[in-house]
């Protein structure tokens, strides 16, 4: 696969879902900003590609609302690295961001899979 | 980032890259677990990540610290554009440095004497001083012990209420007798005012009348540190007073200097320390009227409640002893900041009006900035104009322009913070050396800073922000486009070009007229003639009183001083008083003259001054009828006095006064002459009745006062030694010729003048500067217009006429426009005047003809120019 399909199989990230799939990967545990790039990219099959210049601003910004804490650490290959911890106030966002996130989906697919004859009624 | 450095923003910095360090590292690691080799997986890594700065820059805005860059950025512009043009930059700021010191510093005086009126003291708005009958400035005290008292007892309308009394003293008892002033004080003084000791007590309340063996003291802190060597055990020792031991039972803090504003008191004891004065504490009216009186309100009561509160209590009071509250008994209650008693009553009547002299001044300044501002962004239109069709929008424009107007009003403040620091403590230089000891002076304080920012924030936005809107109007297409159309900066800018010269000279004028009238102010009243003879006369005080002496010692001193005087080669004429006229103080007592009935509500008290034989000869004041005292007017001689002649229109009209009695301290004084009116205390005050009674019959403080043939002031030194060759231990002090003395009359009249009339100049140059630079400044920009007239035939004449018409026309709407504000502004000025009208014809047409002759000169240099170019290299001027 070279580089031009992988980026046709990309999808552009949904304006507010960063924030949401960035909460949700520190649910599984302290992470650092590569860690995030890597696990949003594995668990979503090569899909969805972090790009770095929406990231890092966005872990700053979910820290200064107090939705995730950093710290400095080693990783297990010996790199000082920032790993970010998501707070019980992230959590409690994150909740919420799901469930606006569902209603969402919800909504567009019934736009989407509307039945034609209800739609001439 | 350097201008605002923070060691958090250079830790956030360091750690955002240490971050994507580690990023770019992990990847790397990765890529390298995977195959490729160290190179390609370093500019792989590189590729994925992106614009490391522009992800840096990005990060950051979230930190909420963006606009502190982007200030950083305006304030760098704004230096940058200030250093381009250093004239304008020293020029502006200097001028609204000094027009902002201007305005601190009047009110670093209104700080120190008006708004703390009593230093030290807790809530001073609630202290209320309490005067009875008329009022007038500098009252004496206006209450009985007795009658104080029942006030204190009986108000529901003070949380306290204290009395005080105060006067020279000498301390004895060290190596060297000191003068020192002393006040009587009610046990509660301390209390009402809210003082703490920083040493020992204060007064307990049993204490406030009873006669103590060893009475007790209460030291100043600066007495207890000049004197005491601040020795921490000075609590329970014993030091002397007029010769009597006296037990220190307490020091207060740095700082408090007593409840009357602008005097100094240096120690304190109770109202009655030695049990001399049973007669004074037990009567209510005459010589036992003797107290100061200052109250404190109780929280959430007014002014004028407890004004009818003691009005109800004094009315009873009268009711109870008629004999002793004839005339007027109506109370007064002043706050502290404009209290008749003390000099807060000589400040609200002055520095309030200083201050807005200074404001206007502040005013004009800026209007001239505003000006020299607006001809800047004129010639920079271009610059404005393609920086705005660059993409930057009017804000931020107008932003940049608006910092440039507060960089230059920041410098200006701070400059002005430092010079008033300062200038805040020049005030004490206006007060000439006087018998009394004064305590006043500017101070530098939190309200004098927030002050200064005020004074500074309101420049920068005047001269900054207004030029920066109207110039920011300018459609940017067309500046561009119409090159040469547009030279004079656009109509509308023109407009408020002429706007701003018409203000500055409008306020120009009312200083200009206000210094005027407070100047010829102070000559009348210089030149006024008061009634007695200044020149050729020395005057010094002898201690008597107040060191200790018996009555008998006292009297025997007196005369051999009197003696001693007359024999000294070069006087003329020696005497003895205890007032000196025309020195802010006075002594008044009430005065019921035989035979009259006074109107309601009529105050009865007198001026008094206790004199000796020759004291009118040696001050030239004509006996008019009866005689002068003699040296056989003494104790054992029936009580004799001289009336002047207002005492003698008002009690006896139509009448012989020679003869007639007057009941004083509850004796008769038979009236043996009458004397020419002199001046009492200042040269424009109401003529109150004036009574001269026999020095050695009830005289009680020790002034000699000589004639000299030559100088006074070199005979000082002869008549103290001449004094101290009597009794060495004699405190002399206060030796200083009578003109010296008498300028204390004036001393307001001359800080106004002298504020003024520097305000006015700086004034002055300012309006004149400003229409020189807009006039010039057009002149320049029409230069091609001005060829092309002469092109065409106008003469160098048609030319002159042109510019100077041009300046003229504005300086006359800016004196047209200034006359109607200084008719409307001299009415607040008027009471301050003396011997001339608040619209004095001549001042105004000398100060109009003043402002439009310096007006004309500053337009006929331009015009001047603009005559003599050659008109070939004028028209190719663009």
């Amino acid at each position: 696969m070279n580089e031009k399909d992988q980026y046709k199989n990309r999808i552009e990230l949904l304006q507010g879902t960063l924030d949401m799939l960035i909460l949700q990967t520190l649910q599984w545990g302290p992470q650092h900003g590569y860690g995030i790039v890597q696990a949003l990219r594995l668990r979503s099959g090569d899909v969805l590609q972090v790009e770095t210049g929406s990231l890092y601003p966005a872990l700053h910004r979910l820290e200064r609302q107090s939705w995730v804490q950093s710290e400095w650490k080693q990783s297990e290959s010996k790199q000082r690295a920032r790993y970010y911890r998501i707070t019980a106030k992230g959590k409690k966002q994150l909740a919420s961001d799901l469930g606006r996130w569902e209603r969402i989906v919800e909504a567009i697919g019934s736009v989407m899979y509307v039945k034609p004859k209800e739609s001439e009624s | 980032m350097k201008w605002f450095p923070s060691f958090g923003f250079q830790r956030h910095k360091r750690e955002l890259q240490e971050e994507i360090d580690a990023h770019l590292q992990m990847a790397i690691a990765d890529r390298v677990a995977r195959g490729e080799t160290a190179e390609t997986a370093r500019q792989a890594a590189a590729r994925e990540f992106g614009n490391i700065p522009l992800v840096q820059d990005v990060t950051r805005e979230m930190w909420g610290q963006a606009w502190l860059e982007q200030l950083g950025r305006d304030v760098r512009y704004a230096l940058r554009q200030l250093r381009k043009s250093p004239g304008f930059t020293i020029a502006a700021t200097t001028m609204l440095a000094v027009a902002i010191c201007a305005n601190s510093t009047v009110f670093s005086w209104i700080d120190g004497t008006m708004l703390r009126p009593i230093p030290g003291a807790r809530d001073t708005g609630e202290l209320v001083s309490l005067q009875r009958g008329e009022r007038n400035f500098s009252p004496t005290p206006p209450f009985s012990y007795l009658d104080y008292r029942d006030l204190r007892e009986q108000n529901h309308t003070f949380a306290g209420i204290l009395a005080y009394h105060h006067d020279w003293i000498t301390l004895t008892g060290g190596a060297q007798p000191e003068r020192a002033y002393i006040a009587n004080v009610s046990a509660n003084y301390f209390d009402v005012l809210g003082i703490k000791p920083v040493l020992g007590r204060f007064f307990l309340a049993e204490e406030e009348t009873r006669p103590d063996a060893v009475p007790n003291v209460v030291l100043g802190y600066s007495l207890w540190k000049t004197r005491y060597a601040k020795d921490p055990a000075i609590v329970g020792k014993s030091i002397e007073i007029a010769r009597h031991p006296v037990t220190v039972i307490g020091v207060v803090p740095e700082g408090f200097v007593g409840a009357m504003p602008g005097i100094r008191e240096d120690l304190w004891v109770t109202l009655d320390p030695l049990g001399t004065d049973v007669w004074r504490m037990t009567h209510r009216s005459g010589g036992a009227v003797w107290l100061n009186v200052i109250g404190r309100l109780r929280p959430g009561v007014s002014r004028g409640q407890t004004a009818r509160d003691l009005d109800t209590l004094m009315h009873h009071i009268v009711a109870a002893y008629p004999n002793d509250h004839l005339g007027d008994n109506r109370i007064t209650l002043d706050p502290m900041w404009r209290s008749p008693f003390g000099a807060n009553g000589y400040m609200a009547a002055t520095l309030p009006i200083l201050l807005g002299i200074a404001a206007v001044v502040l005013l004009l300044t800026c209007a001239n900035v505003a000006t020299l501002t607006l001809v800047r962004f004129v010639s920079r239109r271009r610059e404005l104009a393609i920086r705005q069709s660059l993409g930057a929008n009017r804000m931020q424009l107008v932003r940049q322009m608006v910092m440039e107007g507060a960089m230059l009003s920041t410098v200006a403040g701070v400059v002005a913070l430092a010079l008033t620091s300062w200038t805040s403590k020049t005030f004490a230089w206006f007060f000439p050396p006087n018998s009394n000891p004064v305590a006043l002076n500017g101070s530098m304080d939190s309200k004098v800073v927030i002050g200064i920012a005020v004074a500074s924030l309101l420049a920068g936005m005047l001269c900054g922000a207004l030029p920066a809107w109207r110039s920011s109007h300018a459609p940017a297409i067309e500046v561009l486009k119409a090159e040469s159309a547009s030279i004079s900066g656009g109509s509308r800018n023109r407009k408020l070009l002429s706007g701003l010269v018409v203000a500055q000279i409008a306020l120009s004028l009312p200083l200009l007229l206000c210094s005027g009238l407070f100047l010829r102010t102070l000559r009348n009243l210089a030149g006024a003639n008061p009634g007695f003879e200044q020149d050729h006369i020395l005057t010094a005080s002898v201690g008597l009183n107040i060191a200790g002496y018996s009555h008998g010692e006292e009297q025997v001193i007196r005369h051999k001083i009197l003696d001693r005087m007359s024999a000294l080669p070069g006087v003329e004429v020696a005497s003895l008083t205890d007032w000196i006229p025309m020195t802010l103080g006075h002594k008044g007592e009430d005065a019921y003259p035989e035979g009259y009935v006074p109107h309601p509500h009529e105050s009865l008290q007198v001026y008094h001054a206790e004199v000796a034989p020759r004291y009118f000869e040696s001050l030239h004041i004509p006996i008019l009828e009866g005689r002068e005292f003699t040296p056989g007017d003494d104790e054992k001689a029936p009580r004799v006095l001289i009336v002047d002649e207002t005492a003698a229109r008002r009690y006896w009209p139509g009448q012989d006064p020679l003869g007639k009695k007057l009941m004083v301290w509850g004796s008769p004084f038979t009236v043996v002459g009458v004397a020419r009116n002199s001046t009492h205390m200042l040269v424009n005050e109401a003529p109150e009745p004036m009574v001269y009674m026999s020095f050695f019959q009830v005289g009680y403080e020790t002034i000699v006062q000589v004639k000299t043939e030559g100088n006074p002031a070199d005979l000082a030194p002869a008549v103290e030694n001449a004094i101290h060759e009597i009794d060495a231990r004699l405190p002399v002090f206060d030796v200083r010729p009578m003109r010296e003395s008498t300028q204390m009359a004036n001393i307001f009249a001359v800080i106004q003048s002298a504020l003024a009339g520097m305000f006015a100049l700086i004034g002055l140059v300012l309006a004149v500067t400003g229409i020189y630079g807009v006039v010039a400044y057009r002149t320049q920009m029409r230069t091609h217009e001005i060829g092309v007239r002469m092109a065409l035939g106008a003469s160098r004449v048609d030319v002159l006429r042109l510019v100077l018409l041009q300046g003229m026309w504005l300086t006359g709407i800016g004196l047209a426009v200034g006359l109607a504000v200084a008719l409307g502004l001299t009415r607040v000025i008027a009471r301050l005047l003396y011997g001339i009208g608040a619209n004095d014809p001549v001042t105004m047409v000398s100060v109009v003809m003043l402002l439009g002759a310096m007006s004309l000169l500053a337009c006929y240099f331009p015009a001047h120019r603009a005559m003599l170019r050659n008109p070939v290299t004028a028209i190719r001027e663009l």
